[in-house]
């Protein structure tokens, strides 16, 4: 026997059922008999939701179940099978109205039956918000009551509404499991056919938040697979009934979790044969992610703690990434590789080493997710520093594998160990990264052996990699760029256009970041921006991007250019990190950083330049940037490049040198660039620049004029 | 050559939304035209003037304000009161008892003055939360299951709580929800996308984009609102559509023009004239950046600026 014929067995006998149920009604009440379930505008909101008819009486629902018929189609093929299931829920639909009639209560306590509308419009709300993250419906009997129960309680620790079907109620009973709608555990009968007042809510939650019009199965079908996050565990013995209302279940989008070894179908038909694990594998089928709200670590969590400090005398221990091997790392990983929440810690915890002491420490997350990339994972790596650092009494500087951590003795002495190091890591990163991470888990080595190893074998391979792509990462190299426009508060009309060798102006967004954000937060301010048609190459011109630029800063600017200083360049909110404007006797140009507070050759202060080039106005000759497009091979292209650099102030020079050199070297072989830069000790004024760069032989000399 | 005037009218207009039920309903939005230029198209539809009570009732109110309402005890007196004031086209009341650090009053105490307000005048309803994100969430929600059918604009859903008030006053109890935003284009556009997002209807969408007294970083106030219209109507986008409904009274009536006593102040005149001076000011200048509605508090405020509407529109 297939699974199919499972289903048509099942589906033929609740509707002989069905049929001489309602036959025995109409004899017995007449055809003109009243139906309804009580507290609902949607009549038998299942059969209405599908078909768009409203039943009334008797004579009606003889009718309807003709239409059920017509569902139930014979073909050995998935489609048939579905709605086969889907007639088997209105079979019981109708099975149950019944029992209503003459406005009887057929339901006594603990039992719901039927719910009614407002019930359904208050757990909509949080349903909705996600504050209930999923609906489990679960039927028939656990292997033993407290298997059931720890189930259950599982379920409701983590907010999510259970409903109960059959014997389930019986075992929390036995129990004296507390349940009711006011905890969010709802029995609704002991038959199998009470199973409808479950769907019957998904469904009514589909008409009334998801405006489906009734009749519009397709729709109502989408809606509950996309919005109504509910799924289905369903223990053994499974009978052929239970199995075509669980291929209605399936049709709505609702996993159905066993522990009975029968077909399986992935992702819809799950054998589980642990009960045990029935609540994680049934919330990674059905893709629910649970809201982390509290960190659970003995002392407090928040950004006031950000900025302590830990000195030598209150530290209990200490890791230093200088001295000893040490980092920290995030790693992608394949969702059946992470157990969701596991924390653990190889080597002593922090009450096996002496006070004051210094030691090896190596942490992974390990992360999972249909949406993850490894280009977020530098992303969500780069916030460990910020986490850490709010915990009480915890202070860590650096990244990768020149981190420093220092734990005070009051924060040890409260009870805080490795492990709540990983508590930290996992709650922050599952809530704030909650559009890629799935699961999480946190791995923490503090074995000496074990941390030099995995340096060595596992970190600097990755950081090797991600610094190799961060290198080949080229405006060519990639098909879109991202808009950033988290500044327009107070720059009404400026767009940065961030691109792989441009970053945001403001240094803090590259385009990494740019996709993490747009990724993270689709309707946030960093948006894709495609470059397919380009309209000069030269200054880095595009249809796509100009139109980008036109819509998001509400038709203000027109046209920009990537590369050029001089023709239509990118617009300067007022977060620059650095402004570079055209010295027009050296025929180069200057660039000021916002930290230098002394006189320019341009004759004016960084001020005094930013007032000129902020505001979100396209100002040819200025512009403002981060510090790491000082090295790009994008800087000024148009003008011809870094080589028209003639001037920066000492300190910036210094930290770009390294960086600048090795573009100049590679673009026209030039040895030492920086040298030929003046600063602020050689000249504040053009004429004694000009003196200088002659002496050195600038290139900027030789160059066309720039206007 | 003889000047040939060209209209400015758009092909874009702003959403109609209608609040309240039967013949005391207003119908706001529908132009497509700047504010009050009424010589590039008729405006569709003048803006309204509420009037602002709160669950306070008269404890509450100013001295200026107290003597409109002589009589009344409760807020469905003032209600009841207010309704009869010239000018007024709605009712908004505030629910600022609820606040947790404030009175902190039990949401079903306040939802059963509104039950009450709503059943002594046919006005169209406003009603605005405490503020405070969580207990938003739980009042507004009720409210809006309360005043089912009433058709009520429910201030405010914000980027912290849209989803329970989208949910609940927009999808649940279908009342009008308003979206508010810090006097940001961006923001107030990414909650309207959001909200839509949800499945709440975009015509069932008011916006608050935020507001200040005037004086007070009002100029933020004007540039949004000048450029929430001008990409509404030039750009046609549908994202910024929906009219603004601006609460002015509680700016207002929070600064020192509206509160330092004449004896502190004595060089500044009347209290009660230069608080209405405020409000008044306030209220023209935003309505001139593009509100279709606004809230005020004084009853002198209202017929004002209901003046003021008439002879513009």
């Amino acid at each position: 026997m297939t699974l199919f014929d499972v289903v048509f067995s099942g589906n033929d006998t609740v509707y002989g059922l069905t049929e001489s149920a309602i036959n025995d009604a109409i004899a017995k009440y007449g055809a003109d008999k009243a139906v309804a379930f009580p507290d609902t505008a949607y009549s038998l909101p299942c059969y209405y939701a599908v078909t768009g008819t409203k039943v009334g009486n008797l004579g009606e629902l003889k009718e309807a179940l003709g239409v059920v018929k017509t569902l139930m189609t014979r073909e050995q093929k998935l489609n048939d099978a579905f709605m086969s299931g889907v007639a088997t829920a209105l079979c019981a639909e109708f099975i149950e109205v019944l029992k209503y009639i003459d406005g009887a209560a057929p339901y006594e306590a603990p039992c719901y039956g039927h719910l009614g509308d407002p019930v359904i419009r208050e757990l909509g709300v949080p349903l909705v918000t996600g504050d209930i993250p999923g609906v489990a419906v679960i039927l028939g009997a656990a292997p033993t009551a407290e298997e059931g129960v720890a189930l259950v309680k599982s379920y409701q620790a983590q907010g999510i509404l259970v409903t109960l079907v059959g014997g389930i109620i019986d075992q929390c009973e036995e129990l004296g499991y507390k349940t009711g709608a006011n905890v969010r555990v709802i029995p609704l009968g002991k038959e199998v056919t009470s199973v409808i007042h479950a769907v019957s809510v998904a469904i009514r939650a589909a008409l009334i938040f998801g405006n489906i019009k009734p009749g519009d199965a397709a729709g109502l079908m989408d809606y509950t697979m996309k919005r109504v996050p509910a799924f289905v565990n369903a223990f053994a013995p499974l009978d052929a009934v239970i199995v075509a209302c669980g291929a209605g279940a399936i049709a709505l989008g609702f996993p159905v979790i066993t522990n009975e070894e029968t077909f399986k179908v992935p992702k819809s038909l799950i054998v589980q044969k642990d009960v045990s694990k029935f609540n994680a594998t049934s919330l990674e089928a059905r893709d629910i992610k649970i809201k982390i709200t509290n960190i659970d670590i003995p002392v407090a969590f928040a950004s006031a703690f950000e900025g302590e400090i830990i000195r030598r005398g209150d530290m209990q221990v200490e890791f230093d990434g200088s001295r000893v091997d040490c980092f920290e790392l995030v790693t992608t990983k394949d969702m059946a590789e992470v157990e969701d929440h596991k924390i653990e810690v190889i080597g002593p915890d922090l009450d096996g080493f002496e006070v004051g002491t210094k030691h090896s420490i190596a942490y992974v997350v390990e992360v999972a997710g249909k949406r993850m990339q490894s280009d977020f994972e530098p992303v969500i790596e780069r916030k460990f520093h910020s986490y850490l650092n709010c915990v009480e009494g915890m202070m860590h500087t650096g990244q990768r594998d020149m981190i420093r951590i220092r734990v005070s003795k009051e924060t040890f002495n409260a009870g805080f160990r490795l492990k709540h190091l990983g508590e930290v890591l996992y709650a922050k990163v599952k809530s704030e990264f909650a559009a890629v991470v799935d699961k999480c888990q946190v791995m923490i080595y503090t074995d000496d052996a074990m941390c030099t190893k995995l340096r060595h074998e596992l970190a600097t391979p990755v950081f090797d990699k991600r610094d190799e792509r961060l290198d080949t990462l080229t405006d060519e190299g990639v098909d879109v760029y991202y808009s950033c426009i988290m500044c327009q508060a107070f720059s009404p009309s400026h767009v940065c256009v961030v691109t792989p060798e441009r970053l945001g102006l403001c240094g803090a967004v590259s385009w990494l970041d740019a996709k993490a954000t747009n990724e993270l937060d689709p309707q946030g301010p960093c948006q894709v921006i495609t470059k397919e048609r380009v309209i000069d190459e030269r200054i880095g011109e595009y249809e796509d991007v100009n139109e980008a630029v036109k819509k998001f800063s509400q038709g203000a600017l027109e046209d920009v250019s990537l590369y050029s200083i001089i023709e239509k360049p990118m617009t300067s909110c007022g977060c620059f990190e650095c402004i570079c404007g055209i010295e027009p006797l050296s025929n180069g140009v200057c660039i000021a950083n916002r930290e230098y507070a002394g006189m320019t050759p341009i004759g004016m202060t960084f001020p005094e330049l930013a007032s000129m080039t902020g505001g979100g106005v396209q100002t040819p000759g200025f512009m403002g940037h981060g510090k790491h497009f000082i090295s790009s091979k994008k800087f000024m292209k148009a003008e011809g490049g870094v080589k028209r650099i003639v001037w920066m102030p000492k300190e910036l020079k210094e930290q770009v040198a390294e960086r600048l050199n090795a573009t100049a070297k590679e673009l026209y072989g030039i040895d030492n660039f920086t040298d030929m830069i003046g600063d602020e000790t050689v000249a504040e004024d053009p004429e004694t620049l000009l003196a200088f760069l002659e002496e050195k032989g600038h290139p900027a000399l030789s160059m066309e004029p720039m206007m | 050559m003889p000047f040939t005037g060209k209209s400015g009218k758009f092909s874009a207009k702003i959403n109609t939304v209608t609040v309240g039920t039967g013949d005391k309903a207003i119908t706001i939005g529908g132009e497509n035209v700047l504010p009050f230029y009424t010589f590039d198209d008729a405006i569709a539809n003048a803006p309204k003037v509420g009037i602002e009570i709160t669950d306070g009732g008269m404890d509450n109110e100013p001295e200026c304000v107290k003597k409109y309402y002589e009589g009344c005890s409760t807020a469905v007196d003032m209600a009841k009161k207010a309704a009869t004031f010239e000018g007024v086209d709605f009712l908004s009341i505030r629910l600022e008892g609820g606040d947790p650090n404030g009175e902190n009053k039990p949401t079903e105490e306040l939802v059963q003055i509104l039950k009450d307000i709503a059943d002594a005048v046919d006005l169209p309803l406003v009603v605005c939360g405490c503020k405070n994100v969580e207990k938003d969430g739980e009042l507004l929600d009720k409210a809006s299951s309360a005043l089912a059918g009433k058709n009520v604009i429910v201030l405010s859903a914000r980027e912290e709580d849209y989803k329970t008030i989208g949910a609940s006053a927009g999808l649940a109890y279908k009342q009008i929800v308003g979206a508010e935003s810090a006097v940001d284009i961006n923001l107030a556009k990414q909650l309207n996308v959001l909200l839509t997002q949800l499945g709440v209807n975009g015509q069932s969408i008011v916006m608050n984009v935020g507001s200040a007294a005037a004086g007070y970083g009002f100029e933020y106030v004007v540039s949004t609102m000048d450029r929430v219209k001008a990409a509404a109507l030039s750009q046609s986008d549908a994202t910024l559509q929906m009219p603004i409904i601006t609460p002015v009274a509680s700016e207002v009536w929070g600064v020192k023009e509206a509160m330092a006593s004449e004896a502190d102040m004595p060089e500044w005149g009347s209290l009660e004239e230069r608080a209405v001076d405020m409000e008044i000011e306030t209220a023209a200048a935003v309505l001139a950046s593009g509100s279709n509605a606004v809230i005020l508090r004084h009853p002198e405020s209202v017929k004002t600026i209901s003046q003021l509407i008439k002879e513009l529109v």
